[in-house]
């Protein structure tokens, strides 16, 4: 892939569109591992402590045949798109698979990879991430688990990993956040310096490349290409709130209609990258505590309801005017939470929300009129 | 032998012109054109008056169908679209519309349009179009404040009651009269699916059942689909319907009566609905340019 004389944007976007070829010319290039994950509750920093590049599965947005001898067509769009990937081949690099337990509808797109899609290596670990990370039970829990996946991982590759490490695991990881957010900032402006669509591409990139060339690529952005940026008029600020989402054809669609996704969130967006990692001379129980800390996914988001505050704070700092709600179909832990969500926006925000329900892919013209409609609810002066 | 194609789906294309307005007086002459999946309106106000109308069916081409509506609603007078000052188009095809100096969604212009004909009391509009429908709640003034959309069958659209009208042999315009030429209400079919429709009438009909209890299972069936709809957005008074399946009170009454509420019936066609909407805002939109313009 020549990226080189392309502008940082445009190079995520290509990442994210070539993923595979990038994922195999790494491989030729390091000769490292390349792991595969699900969902993004996957201790990152273990996996590069040992020196391998994770790889979110992500889908592809096409219709398919493959998954319906192995998953239920009332299981959400996203996980069969994921297993599709799988079973057509898309992923043959892959060394391993692994998940940190979230939602049952992944966890039947891992385990039928497990069991139907054979891995380089043939690796995979499922790690029992707690459902409720509110109790204090959940921490000593997840420590222990890490630790058996470090070990697990250690045997794998063959040597140990050693507290330096982890050390530059988390190091990579903590700087990706802080970068990502730093970038988010952008966005609280009246002219945000980078659209909704640029910034999912980013978090799409992130989830799977090299975090360290995203990283240098994050600082390049930043240093040469930001202080040429001028800004676009907003028009209606959006945020995107839901299931798994990472249809930037849909954002540029609804960015093209006089508004701009200003905040997010989703697993493809802020919920990916917010916390970092504490300071901890136990590493494992400072990973173990950004897991528990991080803006959980509503699938753990029980008895509070702390990714309300989340998103309450990001509509307030980033003059959010409007929501679009996203929900995967049949993805039950959004459907549970969505329409007291968007009950309290109106109430206690004053933003209205649009609920929208997206499959494998996404009927753009449809969603076109949704989308204008309820722009025009804020927009039409009459 | 041949034998003859009837084309029981054919609605009533329709025609207005309101003979008592002098076009030449008006201060603001506006379009509206409301390119449906079926059907496509053309409606001129005069200073925010219905000064004419025509509503034709959609042809396979958007550009097209706007001229031809167009056309048909000037042919009745001598006014000339270079006399119009702002045209908005709305509907799936609002895009199309190479005359349009803006668009706006038919989801507004919906409720705009009700607002209008239905006076400002009107809260809840059902707009059941040709391919989808939509609940839609809105204030005095007739400003969408929520609403829903169900695109994704074709049940309750027109185009699934074209497909039943051309399935039974039996004129579109008649299907709603027909429905209750019955002695007592059939449970509603199964299945609203048009795909299946097919298979089951003809099953419902083996089983002995006659042809307008067929056609008043169906009705129901509809009604019953869209009141779910609306119950998910709430129905305030008052309520009104708009689109071509207005018009059939085969399904009209039978979600009244599942509902329990009344309609206000929106004269002079609830058809045009979308197309008064959207001359209503390029009426807007003309004061707004000419105030800018000083
Ligand atoms: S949380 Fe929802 S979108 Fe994500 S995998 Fe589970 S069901 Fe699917």
């Amino acid at each position: 892939m020549v990226l080189k004389e392309k502008l940082v944007m445009d190079r995520f976007a290509e990442v994210v569109k070539n993923r595979h070829d990038y994922a195999r010319e790494w491989k030729q290039r390091t000769g490292g591992r390349v792991m595969g994950y699900f969902c993004t509750y996957m201790p990152e920093e273990i996996l590069i402590a040992a020196g391998m590049m994770p790889v979110r599965i992500l889908g592809s947005h096409e219709p398919q045949d493959v998954t319906e001898r192995h998953i239920y067509s009332m299981f959400c769009p996203f996980c069969r798109d994921c297993l599709a990937q799988g079973l057509k081949g898309r992923f043959e690099y892959l060394d391993g698979i692994g998940m940190a337990h979230t939602c049952l509808h992944i966890r039947q797109a891992y385990s039928s990879w497990v069991l139907h899609v054979p891995t380089k290596q043939n690796f995979s670990y499922y790690i029992s991430m707690p459902a409720k990370p509110q109790s204090p039970r959940a921490r000593p829990f997840l420590i222990k688990e890490l630790e058996a996946f470090k070990k697990a991982v250690e045997e794998w590759i063959g040597r140990p990993v050693t507290n330096k490490d982890l050390d530059k695991g988390i190091e990579v990881m903590n700087t990706n956040r802080r970068l990502m957010r730093q970038i988010y900032e952008l966005r609280k402006a009246d002219k945000p310096l980078v659209t909704g669509t640029e910034c999912m591409q980013m978090v799409c990139a992130s989830q799977c490349m090299d975090k360290e060339e995203h990283n240098k690529l994050l600082a390049e952005f930043i240093k040469n290409e930001l202080p040429k940026r001028t800004g676009r008029d907003a028009g209606t600020r959006l945020m995107i709130i839901g299931s798994e989402d990472d249809d930037t054809e849909f954002l540029a669609m609804a960015e093209s209609l006089g508004a701009t996704v200003v905040a997010d969130d989703h697993c493809t967006g802020s919920r990916y990258f917010w916390n970092e990692a504490p300071k901890s001379e136990d590493r494992i129980a400072a990973i173990a505590d950004r897991y528990i800390a991080k803006v959980p996914c509503p699938e753990k988001d029980w008895e509070e309801r702390r990714r309300w505050t989340h998103i309450s704070k990001l509509v307030d700092e980033y003059k959010v005017q409007g929501a679009l709600m996203i929900q995967q179909k049949f993805c039950d832990p959004h459907e549970f939470d969505i329409p007291p969500l968007m009950k309290m926006l109106k109430e206690k925000k004053n933003v209205p929300s649009l609920f929208l329900e997206f499959d494998v892919t996404v009927p753009v013209g449809q969603f076109r009129t949704r989308v204008e409609a309820f722009l025009e609810t804020m927009q039409l002066e009459m | 032998m041949v034998e003859e194609k009837k084309e029981y789906w054919r609605w009533t294309e329709g025609l207005y012109l309101n003979k008592d307005i002098d076009w030449r007086k008006a201060k603001s002459i506006t379009l509206g054109v409301d390119i449906g999946s079926v059907s496509t309106q053309a409606v001129v106000l005069t200073d925010g008056k219905i000064y004419c109308f025509a509503s034709i069916r959609t042809g396979s081409d958007s550009p097209d169908s706007a001229r031809k509506a167009v056309e048909s609603a000037l042919k009745q007078t001598d006014l000339k679209q270079e006399n119009i000052h702002y045209t908005v188009g709305t509907g799936y095809g609002r895009v199309n519309i190479p005359f349009a100096n803006k668009t706006v969604t038919e989801i507004a212009c919906h409720a705009r349009g009700a607002n209008y004909m239905g006076g400002p009391t009107i809260r809840t509009i059902l707009d059941m179009g040709g391919q989808d429908c939509k609940a839609i709640q809105c204030d005095e003034r007739g400003k969408v404040v929520q609403f829903l959309m169900n695109d994704k069958c074709a049940a309750g659209t027109g185009r699934g009651m074209e497909v039943i009208a051309n399935l039974m042999a039996v004129p579109i315009t008649d299907i709603g009269r027909l429905s209750f030429e019955i002695d007592k209400e059939p449970p509603p079919v199964s299945s609203t699916c048009v795909v299946f429709a097919k298979t089951e009438a003809i099953g419902l009909m083996r089983e002995g059942w006659t042809k307008n209890q067929v056609l008043a299972a169906y009705c129901s069936a509809m009604a019953h689909r869209v009141v779910t709809l609306l119950q998910r957005v709430g129905v305030n008074k008052d309520f009104t319907i708009t689109g071509g399946i207005a018009k059939n009170i085969g399904v009209t009454r039978r979600i009244l009566n599942e509902l329990k509420v009344d309609m206000v019936q929106l004269q002079p066609d609830p058809q045009i609905a979308g197309g008064v909407g959207a001359s209503l805002f390029a009426a807007d939109l003309l004061e707004k340019q000419r105030k800018a313009a000083g």
